[in-house]
């Protein structure tokens, strides 16, 4: 075990991330990746983009780390009449007291769902961007922090793109990773067909991770090691899609340190207090392609999309790892 | 926290007090430059040397300077460098002496980096006139250091420039301290320097510099040679002091006061070591008027010497019979004299750039004008050493002055004006017989009677009394030197007679084997006299402090007899080097030029030769040796060296990394990280069910990406990975990627 960072609090964070990775399991099936993933962004600190089709278990995956923790969850179903104030809280006069009063809004949980998120109008959007940036709300001239650990999850259909609004990519930007989910191997599948259930409140699971322990585990990963020859291999990567001819532009300074902040999760949910290489190469797809965009689109999201891995699949397979 | 450098890198605040060490070593390296020169600067260099050294330890100490130190600076140097020229009228002193201060006074304030520039100029400055002053070895070796400061104080003035804003060109404000004045002392500051320091980068920087060095020492070597007129305007801008004191005239004691010096005085590039004289007497000053304990060159003598001269060479008249022609290269070191030290008569005589000198062929004498400033080389091609000096002519004159048809002209010593004295030398040469025999007998016996009734001792005791203290001396028993014995045999031979005359020069010299060269120091120098011998029509030398078969004038002149115990002292290392110096560097004309060119290419060839020979003897041995019949012995010994060999190879291979230290490129810490990364690039991924190769590949994953706190023992881990690897199904080579 670690001498780096104190092996205790090492031992206690790996505890912590079994549990809940167990926890979890019994309710997502086959897709233990994709756990670990989620796990990432929360030990990050991070936002998850969760880009799939409907009812392949995007909800149900933010509701199992939910109720996983000890921590408050919502939903926001993301509408196009959906106004700022109804993710926010609105200030309400209260007729007693003679006073405006806030009433925080849904986006007052540790862990906030916010369901196809592209539905939203822009203002909207904005709104619940704006918290997953600064972890506070600002209504009329009140700042009133959000909860924390604080985890916006936020799901679009990668193929349905009638009345919705794209995010723009600065937007896209403030989520750590993206994610897919992916359909299950036919074995899960019939497992997940086996335990056929109702409604999400069907989910029962007991919090295995208090707050304070989530909180601990997010400090922690600022505190795995990362060598200088890994943070070159960040920096050749990140230099890589700056003069990749196929993307309209690299990646953001702040992509390269979410890359960086993701390698050191991925290393803590491994069980390690240092980052290696393969960490960074793991990640990589994970943290930039949302933030990239083709130099030609093609006028299919998805199509672009698949574009803007490919090309980073050939800068992760071109660009020389440390040895 | 996390931790992601593993060694500190450069920061800009790094460099502004490297700077300041920087400039104050430059300062120093400058300013001890003036050593080598002349230049009257007491009081200045001791002062620019405490002041450097000051603001060197005390970097807080300038911004206490008052104001009005910095605001009357520049009409105060001005107005001493005014009063210094108007009161020496020397232009280059005075400059220097300017320089120096401008050297104190940027000392004084905070520089900025346009300071630091005029500093290296300033500093460039004095070093360049004490180069061209002094040319000798040292000289280079403080250019060298000189150079490689500047180099590196403009390295750090361009990180510097990179590094930050542009400077506001204009007056800094010098009492205004920076910021790296007021953290950290020097041991902190050398800790974090050392900290950053990449060793490999500083090893390339020493090699870059190495090879710039050799790259100007090659166009030196292959440039056509072109002649200085006369030395550089500098040898006459500066006027030089003699410091060993060969003059014209001999006070007693004089002599024996530079034999206390060690340094040397003349070094002597022989063509033939052969032909090296077993008694070396190197004449430089010929004195024949003797008064009141004080020998001079008579103005008799004086006229023998020929007209003054501005050439580049001087014939000579030592082609004779007997004559080897023998090619010597002398090097006359500054400030011994003016007179040029030669064994005897010479064929020809050539400097290496045109001299202002006389010559004087019956005294086989040259003298310059004035004093050499710096190493003067010569050439003396046909040296003819030996015991007497033909001098024809003499013997006319001295039956002239004899008769008194030449009034005026002693020709050699007068004896003292005091009778007493007189009586007293009479006395002596009845003691020694009189003059029967001849001069050259008389001095055999005079000199085995000095000898015999005074020792040899560089602190005399005269009697005292009145009278000469020569012949004090001569009356008394006490020890005495060269200059007593030689003023003695001189007198009584005067008193006897016979013409007589002191000489002064130098005696012997050591032969350096390091540099096949003879080094003659000033210690050698020595006082003989020399006696008109009739029947040899010359000058015979006469030595009283020389062995008696020497001062007899038995055995052969020119028997090789300086060349058996070469000197191999580190003294004579060192003046190998300084003979290095003269002769490719200094005295370096297109001959030497070729004789370099030609000499290299032998080196090498016989270089290769010597290699190739040596392989193929080698291979021989080794053949013979495999042929020889093998018994257990020999079987033992080869395996032992086998062995030792092959486990010095795995113990290198195997702890390689821990040779090396620090956290740098070339430090252990990266060394490590080598080796774990070349062993994770050997080992094939663990799979699932072996959890011990999954332990091994974790332990050296960690050694190579993690931090080095938290590191396992490096040595076992790699024991580990050793053995993993040497397991069944473990494939040759996996790579990774």
């Amino acid at each position: 075990m670690s001498d780096f960072v104190a092996a205790p609090r090492m031992e206690q964070a790996r505890l912590v991330l079994d549990r809940l990775r167990a926890n979890m399991r019994e309710t997502i099936r086959g897709k233990d990746g994709v756990i670990d993933l989620v796990l990432t962004g929360l030990a990050a600190g991070g936002h998850v983009l969760l880009e799939d089709l409907p009812g392949v278990g995007k909800t149900t995956l933010a509701y199992s780390l939910a109720r996983s923790m000890d921590c408050t969850f919502s939903r926001i179903q993301f509408t196009s009449d959906l106004l700022p104030g109804d993710v926010t809280g609105v200030a309400v006069y209260d007729e007693t007291m003679r006073t405006f009063v806030f009433k925080p809004g849904p986006v007052f949980a540790h862990i906030v769902l916010a369901d196809e998120i592209n539905r939203a109008t822009p203002k909207t959007q904005s709104a619940l961007l704006e918290v997953m940036d600064r972890a506070r709300v600002s209504v009329d001239g009140q700042t009133h922090a959000v909860g924390s650990p604080f985890m916006v999850f936020a799901t679009q259909n990668p193929l349905d793109f009638e009345g919705t609004f794209p995010l723009p990519e600065s937007q896209m930007d403030r989520f750590l990773l993206r994610l897919r989910m992916g359909y299950p191997d036919p074995a899960d599948e019939r497992e997940v067909l086996r335990r056929a259930r109702g409604g999400y409140d069907a989910i029962a699971l007991n919090p295995v991770a208090s707050r304070e322990e989530v909180l601990e585990l997010q400090a922690l990963v600022g505190e795995v090691f990362v060598e200088d020859t890994v943070l070159d291999y960040m920096l050749r990567l990140v230099g890589a899609t700056r003069a990749e001819p196929e993307f309209r532009h690299g990646v953001s300074v702040r992509a390269g340190v979410a890359l960086r902040q993701a390698a050191q999760a991925r290393a803590l949910v491994a069980g390690r207090d240092f980052v290696l290489p393969e960490d960074v190469a793991a990640l990589a797809l994970f943290v930039f392609a949302h933030r990239l965009a083709p130099l030609r689109p093609s006028g299919a999201p998805a199509e672009d999309t698949r574009a803007v891995e490919a090309a980073l699949r050939r800068i992760l397979a071109e660009v020389a790892r440390p040895e | 926290m996390s931790r992601n450098a593993s060694r500190p890198r450069l920061d800009p605040a790094d460099l502004p007090p490297l700077r300041w060490l920087l400039g104050g070593l430059l300062t120093l390296l400058g300013i001890s430059t003036v050593l080598y020169t002349d230049v009257d600067a007491g009081l200045l260099m001791p002062l620019a040397a405490v002041v450097t050294l000051a603001v060197l330890l005390r970097p807080r100490l300038p911004s206490r300077v008052p104001q009005l130190v910095h605001t009357l600076a520049f009409p105060v140097i001005l107005g001493c460098f005014a009063l210094d020229l108007w009161l020496e009228l020397e232009l280059l002193p005075s400059l220097v002496r300017l320089d120096i201060l401008l050297l104190i006074y940027r000392n004084l304030g905070y520089r900025s980096r346009r300071e630091d520039l005029q500093l290296i100029v300033l500093g460039l400055f004095l070093v360049i006139v004490a180069g061209v002053l002094s040319v000798s070895p040292t000289f280079a070796v403080h250019l060298l250091v000189y150079g490689a400061c500047a180099l590196s104080l403009l390295l750090v003035l361009t990180l510097e420039a990179g590094g930050g804003p542009p400077e506001r060109i204009g007056v800094a404000d010098v009492r205004n301290v920076p910021a790296w004045v007021r953290q950290g002392g020097w041991r902190a500051r050398f800790r974090r320097w050392f900290a950053v320091l990449d060793g490999q980068l500083a090893v390339l920087g020493g090699a870059v510099f190495v090879l710039l060095v050799a790259g100007t020492t090659l166009v030196f070597v292959s440039l056509p040679r072109f002649q200085l007129e006369s030395g550089l305007f500098l040898n006459r801008v500066i006027t030089k002091k003699a410091k060993s004191g060969f003059s014209d005239s001999v006070q007693l004691g004089e002599v024996s006061a530079i034999q206390l010096d060690q340094g040397v005085a003349l070094t002597v590039d022989v063509d033939d070591p052969a032909a090296v004289p077993r008694d070396l007497y190197w004449r430089m000053i010929v004195l024949d008027e003797y008064v009141d304990g004080t020998f001079r060159m008579s103005p008799a003598l004086r006229a023998q010497f020929g007209p003054e001269r501005l050439a580049a060479q001087q014939p000579g008249e030592g082609r004779g019979g007997d004559t080897r022609t023998t090619a010597w290269t002398l090097y006359l070191e500054s400030g011994v004299s003016r007179h040029l030290p030669l064994l005897g008569p010479y064929e020809r005589l050539r400097f290496r750039e045109r001299q202002t000198f006389r010559a004087s062929a019956p005294l086989a004498l040259v003298a310059l004008r004035e004093d050499p400033v710096a190493m003067l080389a010569f050439r003396v091609d046909g040296f003819r050493s030996g015991l007497v000096l033909p001098d024809p002519g003499f013997l006319a004159r001295w039956e002239r002055r004899e008769r008194g048809s030449e009034p005026g002209a002693p020709l050699q010593a007068t004896l003292p004006g005091s009778g007493r004295d007189r009586l007293l030398l009479r006395q002596g040469v009845d003691i020694l017989g009189g003059a029967e025999g001849g001069a050259v007998d008389f001095a055999r016996r005079a000199a085995a009677w000095l000898r015999e009734r005074h020792g040899y001792s560089l602190s005399p005791a005269i009697p005292p009394g009145a009278g000469d203290p020569v012949v004090r001396w001569l009356n008394s028993r006490e020890p005495g030197h060269c200059e007593l014995f030689a003023g003695s045999l001189v007198l009584l031979a005067r008193a006897a007679g016979f013409p007589a005359r002191l000489v002064t020069g130098f005696r012997g010299g050591s032969w350096n084997g390091y540099s096949n060269s003879l080094t003659v120091r000033n210690s050698d120098a020595h006082a003989w006299a020399e006696i008109f011998d009739e029947s040899a029509g010359g000058w015979r030398r006469v030595d009283p402090l020389a062995s008696p078969v020497a001062d007899a004038g038995a055995g052969p002149d020119t028997a090789a007899a300086v060349a058996p115990q070469p000197d191999r002292s580190w003294e004579a290392r060192w003046d190998s080097l300084r003979v290095f110096w003269y002769r490719r560097i200094v005295s370096f004309d297109q001959r030497s030029q070729v004789e370099s060119a030609r000499g290299l290419w032998a080196a090498a060839a016989a270089g290769f030769r010597e290699s190739r020979d040596a392989a193929r003897a080698s291979l021989e041995w080794a053949a013979a040796w495999w042929r020889t019949a093998w018994d257990a012995e020999r079987l033992a010994a080869a395996g032992g060296v086998v062995g030792g060999g092959l486990l010095l190879l795995l113990l290198w291979r195997r702890h390689r990394w821990a040779f090396r230290r620090g956290p740098g490129r070339g430090g252990r810490e990266a060394a490590v990280r080598r080796e774990a990364g070349r062993w994770l690039g050997r080992l094939a991924p663990a799979a699932e069910d072996d959890p011990e190769r999954a332990a091994v590949i974790a332990k050296l994953q960690r050694l190579r990406f993690g931090a080095a706190a938290g590191w396992p023992d490096p040595t076992a881990s790699f024991q580990r990975a050793r053995q993993l690897r040497r397991r069944p199904g473990q494939p040759a080579r996996f790579n990774r990627s």
